[in-house]
């Protein structure tokens, strides 16, 4: 009955870690795409950034210094960024996302000189900030996989060579316990089947020699010794 | 106010101003600027020019915003040399020209107030050639109605709130409309002022003042296609000392795009030229760039009459769009980026 357990576990252990296998697979073939992007967009912002900070000398140029109205003015974010969980192989990935909310309170700055250069301006730090939002969704989720890959790879490991082998070992030790009881058994009824013969000899051997002593003496020996309740003729019954 | 007598009172300082305007940074200067690779090349040029050792106690690395600093302190310390030396009426003119900077000090200060940031972090941030003696005291207000009502009744520009902007406007208009809404005000003072002195000062002077307000008319309706400012309050924010006014001014009030502006230009022989081949492609000048250009090319023509005060006008004009130059040029050296460097405009 052990042994249908263990087998049972054994099943089991071995069906675990080719599930195991297949979602460390799963994620680590997300994993490398990740990276790709990750790379191809760090790429990318180094451009943009550049053509940002082109664009802000730009806008100095022709509009004069409008930095300390626009610090002066801040009061509440343009962009806000909300986060969502992504599922991926039964990892929970945050993503990030950016929205506008609210409009544009610096409408009419350099209403007077410079409006179209600060127009672009704004344009450009814009896509600048949202490619910072991907690039920083494409990294938590970077380093969250990362994690999630290791602990997966931990445990398939651990199954592999710590979990099944000592199943299997259990389960030889128990077959080997079942063969040598198995064994211990058949012996022990030959033994027995040997022990009974002797005595069946030995018993035969002396009824001889009493049955011999006993016609000697000149007594009348009987095979069987009467039984009541097996003979159905009885000698003191006169009708029957 | 005549050649004769000019130069009993003024002769020095415009001798003083053509000898800072022989300064200005000519055409071989730039293209040694423009060759520099780092910051400190550009510093070296400089040192040979009218500038000197400028740069010489910064610490290095040397960054923009420092350069930045010292241009603008070093034409701080010639105009205030100006000022102070100055008589009626030369001293009321160039009292107007600190007005536009005053303007946009008050603007910042009133932001800063709404927003209840500290008076003391405000006041360095302000041009320096528009202070006035109640920068201090703008904290003790909350609302910009208050403000008004303690502080700025008493700066030189309480008359030109008046005009235009009540309390309630104060309050509740975006910040832009009512800089732009003085600015119109400050323009039309200005060239009422001049018009009075009179002689030289007044030719020059009505035509540079006639330039600037047409190109802020120009320039106020392109920008405020797409945005929340409605026809009406635009028509609002049109200085009326160009030469657009009335008709032109009317037109533009009117217009809902770029054609129709230039359809506009096209009637005046000035700006036509301007509109002509402006755009906004890789290859082009801008419109503003065009319009910096004409206003470079009047200030020039103003060295050209000796007698008159348009002389000092035109000067820091032409020394401030050098700076403009320089800082562009250090940018574009700062951050290796030499494709648009050339995009200065040139003086001389």
């Amino acid at each position: 009955m052990a042994l249908t357990i263990m087998k049972a576990r054994l099943k089991g252990a071995q069906k675990g870690h080719s599930l195991l296998k297949k979602k460390s697979d799963a994620l680590t073939l997300r994993f490398r795409q990740i990276l790709k992007k990750i790379v191809d967009t760090k790429v990318l912002m180094g451009d943009i950034m550049k053509d940002a900070a082109f664009s802000l000398a730009e806008a100095k140029f022709t509009s004069g210094d409008f930095s300390h109205t626009v610090l002066q003015n801040v009061n509440k974010a343009q962009i806000k960024v909300r986060s969502k969980k992504d599922n991926v192989a039964g990892v929970q990935l945050p993503v990030f996302e950016s929205y506008r909310d609210g409009s544009d309170s610096y409408e009419l700055t350099g209403l007077a000189r410079g409006g179209q250069q600060i127009y672009r301006l704004k344009e450009n730090y814009f896509k600048a900030v949202e490619l910072l939002v991907e690039l920083a969704s494409l990294q938590t989720s970077f380093i969250t996989l990362d994690e999630v890959i290791k602990i997966t790879n931990r445990r398939v490991n651990a199954i592999e060579h710590v979990i099944i082998p000592r199943i299997e070992r259990t389960l030889q030790y128990i077959t080997t316990e079942l063969d040598e009881r198995e064994r211990e058994e058949f012996f022990r009824l030959k033994k027995i089947q040997e022990k009974k013969k002797k005595i069946k000899a030995e018993t035969e051997a002396l009824i001889a020699r009493r049955k011999i002593e006993l016609a000697a003496q000149g007594v009348r020996t009987q095979e069987h010794a009467s039984n009541i309740l097996d003979d159905n003729e009885d000698e003191d019954l006169l009708f029957d | 106010m005549n050649s004769v007598n000019f130069n009993i009172n003024f002769g020095y300082l415009e001798g003083l101003c053509r000898g800072f305007k022989g300064g200005i940074l000519k055409q071989t200067d730039y293209i040694n600027l423009v060759q520099c690779e780092i910051l400190e090349d550009l510093k070296l040029h400089l040192q040979s020019t009218d500038y000197g050792s400028f740069l010489a106690n910064e610490p290095s690395p040397l960054s923009v915003s420092v350069i930045d600093d010292k241009l603008k302190e070093k034409l701080v310390i010639e105009f205030q040399h100006m000022r102070i030396h100055s008589v009626e009426p030369l001293s009321t003119f160039l009292d107007f020209i600190t007005y536009g900077y005053m303007i946009d000090n008050i603007i910042l200060l009133i932001t800063g107030t709404l927003h209840q940031r500290d008076i003391r972090e405000l006041i360095p941030k302000c041009h320096p050639l528009g202070s006035f003696e109640q920068m201090e005291a703008i904290h003790i207000a909350n609302t910009p109605a208050e403000l008004y009502n303690a502080v700025l009744v008493d700066t030189p520009l309480a008359p030109y709130f008046m005009d235009c902007i009540s309390e309630q406007d104060l309050d509740e208009m975006n910040i832009e409309i009512i800089r732009n809404t003085l600015y119109k005000a400050y323009l039309e003072d200005f060239y009422k002022f001049c018009s009075t002195i009179g002689g030289s000062t007044t030719e020059v002077m009505c035509e540079a003042l006639a330039f600037e307000a047409d190109r802020r008319a120009f320039i106020i309706t392109i920008n405020s296609f797409g945005t929340e400012l409605t026809k009406d309050d635009r028509a609002k924010l049109y200085p009326r000392c160009g030469k657009l006014h009335p008709d032109g001014l009317a037109k533009l009030a009117q217009a809902d795009e770029y054609e129709q502006v230039k359809v506009v230009a096209d009637y005046y022989g000035e700006y036509k030229p301007l509109f002509d081949g402006a755009g906004t492609g890789p290859g082009e000048k801008t419109l503003e760039d065009r319009f910096f250009e004409k206003e470079v090319k009047i200030m020039m023509s103003a060295f050209m009459q000796q007698f008159h005060f348009g002389v000092f006008y035109a000067y820091l004009k032409l020394k401030e769009q050098e700076c403009r130059n320089i800082i562009w040029i250090s940018e574009c050296v700062a951050q290796k980026h030499k494709a648009k460097i050339d995009s200065y405009i040139p003086i001389f």
